[in-house]
C-alpha cells in the first residue's frame, strides 16, 4: 500500500489534466470525460502489455519519445501562438473553433489521457513487477483514475466562469503535467537528457567550429586558453542551456497571450461603453494568462525533480580490494558479498601511489561484468543504481543495466576479467593502466571531461 | 419620460430606533429632474444614499433602472455604482495631488480603464480646458464643482445624484453650474435627483418633493410657463 502511495503525484497530474481539459472543452465535458477515462485505461493497459512482451528499455523508450513529441509539439504551438499574436483576433477565432469541435475534444483528451496512464503504468512497473502488489496498485490505479475524473468533473463546475483555457495554454498545461509526472520517473525523465543534448551540442559546436577554421583544438591551444573554452562544456552550461529550452515554449505562449492586440472598440461611440469593452477583454486576456503561467511553474517543478531525484541510488562505499603475488585481484563471488545479487559493488584497489574505482554487476541477461567506475567521457563521478539501470552521476545519463558491460558511450569502460574457481579474477596492471588511461582523457581538457 | 427610473414601495431606513427615512412610495420617470428638499436631518440625504446603492433599506423595496437593489450583491452593488450612478458631492471629495484631468480618470479607473483624451474632452465640455493640470488646491469653488460633474459624467450614468452641489458656491457659481447641468441633461439624457436647502436651486427641477422627519409630505411640479 505504501507503495502504490507513490502514484499520488502522477493520479494529481491526471486530476489536472482531466480538469483543464473540461474547462477548456467546456461545451463537451461528457466527451472529454469518457474518452479521458478511455485513454487513461487504453495507456495503462497498454504499456503493461508492451512491458510484459519486452521487458527491457523500449517500454520507457516508447512512452519518453511520445513526451517528447509532445514537448516539440509544444514548442512548434507556441512559436505559432508568437506568430499570430499580432494578428487582430484571428487566432482566437480558430482557436475557438478547433476547440469547439466535439472530435477535437475526444482526440486531444483521449490522446492526453493515453500518455497520463502509459506514465503511471512506468511508475507502477517500475516499483512492482508482479504478483499481488502490482495488481492491487493496478486496480488501485484505475479505480482512482475514475474517481479523479469525477471529482475534476464537480470541480470545474465550481470554478469561476471568467477562467478560460486558451487552445495553445491547454497545451502548455497538459505537456507540463505530462512531463512534471514523468520527471520522477528515471527513465522517463527528459530533462537531464536535454542538458545533456545541450552540453554535447556546444561541445560539439566548438569543436566543428575549430576544426572549420583548421585550428585543431586539442594540440596546440595553450592549456589556459581551454581553461577558458573549457567553461562552456561545463555542466552548468548545459543545465542553463537546458532550463532556456525547457521553459521557452510556456514563457512564448504567455508573451503571445500577453502582447495579442484587443478587439477593437473603436466603432463603439459611447466612451464609457467604449471603456468598458476595452476593460472585459483585457480581464479576459488576464484569465487566459492564468493557465500558461501555471505551466511554467510544473515546469519548474519538472526540472527541479529531475534535477535533485527522490530516487533513492544502490551506491555502495567502494571496497579496498588488493592483489596476489601474481598481480591479481581475486573476489569471490560468493564471500560476505554475494556479486550475483544484482546489485552494483564496487571497489577500490591501489598500486602504490596509483588506485582505480572500479564494479562488478550481474547484468538481466545473467552474466556478470567488471567494469571501471568510470567512463570515457565524462569526469569520474562514478556510477550508482536505480529502476533497472546505473546512473552516471555527472551527467546523469542512464545506462540500462542490459547494456553495462558494453563499451562505448556514457557506458561504464569495460574490464577483461576471468573467472576462477567461482571467483572474479581482474588482472590489477591492465585495471590501474586502464583507469589512468581513461581519468586522463577526461580530465586533460579541465576538471571535468565533458 | 416613458418608462419609470426609480420606484420605491414602504422604502424605509432604519439607523437603530432612529428612523432615519419612513415608508416611502416614490415613482421617477426616466429624465426626469427631480429635487429633494427639506430640513437637516428630515432624510434627505438617506434617500439618496439608498437610491444611490451607497446604502441598503431597512424595509420596502427599490428598483432603480428596472434592477431590485435589495438582490445586489455588494460586487453586484459596487457595480452598478461604477456603471448607473453619478454623484456631485458638496464637498468636492476631489483627490487634492491629483491634477483635474487625473482626477476624471480616476473614476475611469474604477469604472473600466483610463482614457486622458477622453477626460479631457469632458473637462472641455465643463469649460475646464484651460484648467486640466492644475490640482483642485489651484481651482475656484465654482472650477471644483465643475470638475467634479466632469467626474460624475464621465461614465455615462443613467442617472446623476447631486447631494447639495451648490451649498459651498456664490450665486455666480450657482447659476454656473446648474446651467451646465441642464446642458449636460439635454445632451446625455439622465436623470437628475437633487438634493438641496436652495429654493432657487429648486426651481431648476421638473418636480419637488418635501421631506420631513424622514415622511414625504409635499410634492410640486414645475409649471412651464
Amino acid at each position: 500500500m505504501a507503495m502504490a502511495l507513490k502514484l499520488i503525484p502522477h493520479l494529481i497530474a491526471w486530476f489536472g489534466i482531466v480538469l483543464i481539459m473540461l474547462r477548456g472543452f467546456s461545451g463537451r465535458r461528457s466527451a472529454v470525460l469518457l474518452a479521458g477515462i478511455f485513454g487513461f485505461v487504453i495507456g495503462v493497459a497498454g504499456t503493461l502489455i508492451l512491458y510484459r512482451s519486452y521487458p527491457g528499455s523500449i517500454t520507457f523508450g516508447v512512452v519518453k519519445s511520445t513526451l517528447g513529441i509532445s514537448f516539440i509539439l509544444l514548442w512548434g504551438s507556441s512559436v505559432f501562438a508568437i506568430y499570430r499574436s499580432t494578428g487582430r483576433g484571428k487566432d482566437t477565432l480558430r482557436g475557438e473553433r478547433l476547440i469547439s469541435a466535439s472530435s477535437t475534444a475526444c482526440a486531444v483528451s483521449c490522446l492526453a489521457s493515453i500518455v497520463a496512464g502509459a506514465v503511471c503504468a512506468c511508475k507502477l512497473s517500475s516499483f512492482a513487477t508482479g504478483g499481488a502488489i502490482a495488481t492491487v496498485s493496478l486496480l488501485l490505479m484505475l479505480v482512482s483514475c475514475c474517481a479523479l475524473a469525477y471529482a475534476a468533473l464537480a470541480f470545474e463546475k465550481r470554478l469561476p466562469e471568467p477562467f478560460r483555457v486558451s487552445p495553445a495554454g491547454m497545451l502548455a498545461i497538459v505537456t507540463a503535467l505530462l512531463l512534471f509526472s514523468a520527471s520522477s520517473i528515471l527513465r522517463l525523465d527528459l530533462f537531464s537528457p536535454l542538458s545533456m543534448k545541450v552540453m554535447k551540442g556546444v561541445h560539439d559546436f566548438v569543436h566543428q567550429f575549430m576544426e572549420s577554421v583548421l585550428f585543431p583544438d586539442h594540440l596546440f591551444v595553450r592549456s589556459y586558453i581551454w581553461k577558458s573554452i573549457g567553461l562552456l562544456f561545463s555542466k552548468e552550461v548545459g543545465f542553463w542551456g537546458g532550463l532556456i529550452i525547457w521553459f521557452t515554449p510556456a514563457v512564448l505562449i504567455v508573451t503571445a497571450i500577453a502582447i495579442q492586440r484587443l478587439p477593437s472598440v473603436a466603432h463603439i461611440r459611447q466612451g464609457a461603453e467604449r471603456r468598458l469593452q476595452s476593460a472585459a477583454a483585457i480581464r479576459e486576456r488576464r484569465h487566459r494568462l492564468v493557465i500558461p503561467v501555471l505551466s511554467v511553474v510544473f515546469f519548474a517543478a519538472a526540472a527541479y525533480q529531475s534535477s535533485f531525484p527522490s530516487v533513492e541510488y544502490w551506491d555502495p562505499k567502494p571496497l579496498p580490494v588488493t592483489a596476489n603475488q601474481a598481480g591479481e585481484i581475486i573476489i569471490p563471488k560468493k564471500g560476505d558479498i554475494d556479486l550475483e545479487d544484482g546489485k552494483l559493488h564496487k571497489y577500490l584497489f591501489k598500486q602504490g601511489e596509483r588506485e582505480a574505482r572500479f564494479f562488478v554487476l550481474l547484468s538481466p541477461t545473467g552474466e556478470l561484468t567488471v567494469d571501471l567506475d568510470a567512463c570515457a567521457i565524462c569526469k569520474p563521478d562514478g556510477y550508482g543504481q536505480a529502476e533497472g539501470s546505473v546512473i552516471c552521476y555527472y551527467c546523469k545519463t542512464l545506462i540500462p543495466l542490459e547494456t553495462v558491460g558494453k563499451p562505448g558511450g556514457c557506458n561504464p569502460v569495460p574490464i577483461a576479467f576471468s573467472v576462477k574457481s567461482e571467483s572474479v579474477v581482474i588482472d590489477g596492471t591492465t585495471l590501474i593502466n586502464s583507469w589512468g588511461a581513461t581519468v586522463q582523457a577526461t580530465t586533460r581538457v579541465k576538471e571535468g571531461g565533458k | 419620460m416613458s418608462s419609470i427610473i426609480i420606484e420605491t414601495s414602504g422604502l424605509t431606513r432604519n439607523y437603530g430606533d432612529i428612523c432615519a427615512l419612513k415608508p416611502l412610495d416614490l415613482v421617477v420617470p426616466e429624465g426626469e429632474w427631480l429635487t429633494v428638499m427639506g430640513h437637516s436631518g428630515s432624510g434627505k440625504s438617506t434617500f439618496m444614499n439608498l437610491v444611490g446603492g451607497l446604502d441598503r433599506p431597512s424595509a420596502g423595496s427599490l428598483r432603480v433602472g428596472g434592477k431590485d437593489l435589495l438582490a445586489f450583491t455588494e460586487d453586484g452593488l459596487a457595480r452598478f455604482r461604477r456603471e448607473f450612478v453619478g454623484i456631485i458631492f458638496q464637498q468636492h471629495h476631489l483627490v487634492p495631488y491629483l491634477t483635474a484631468v487625473e482626477n476624471v480618470m480616476l473614476a475611469q479607473y474604477f469604472h473600466s480603464v483610463p482614457d486622458e483624451a477622453e477626460a479631457r474632452s469632458a473637462l472641455e465640455r465643463v469649460g475646464l480646458g484651460h484648467r486640466l493640470k492644475n490640482r483642485p488646491g489651484e481651482l475656484s469653488g465654482g472650477e471644483q464643482q465643475r470638475v467634479c460633474i466632469a467626474r460624475a459624467i464621465i461614465n455615462s450614468p443613467k442617472l446623476l445624484l447631486g447631494d447639495e452641489p451648490t451649498g459651498n458656491l456664490d450665486h455666480k457659481s450657482t447659476v454656473m453650474v446648474m446651467e451646465l447641468l441642464k446642458e449636460l441633461r439635454a445632451e446625455e439624457k439622465f436623470t437628475v435627483i437633487m438634493v438641496t436647502h436652495n429654493q432657487e436651486v429648486a426651481g431648476w427641477g421638473d418636480r419637488t418633493i418635501y421631506l420631513d422627519d424622514g415622511m414625504l409630505v409635499r410634492e410640486e411640479r414645475k409649471v412651464e410657463a
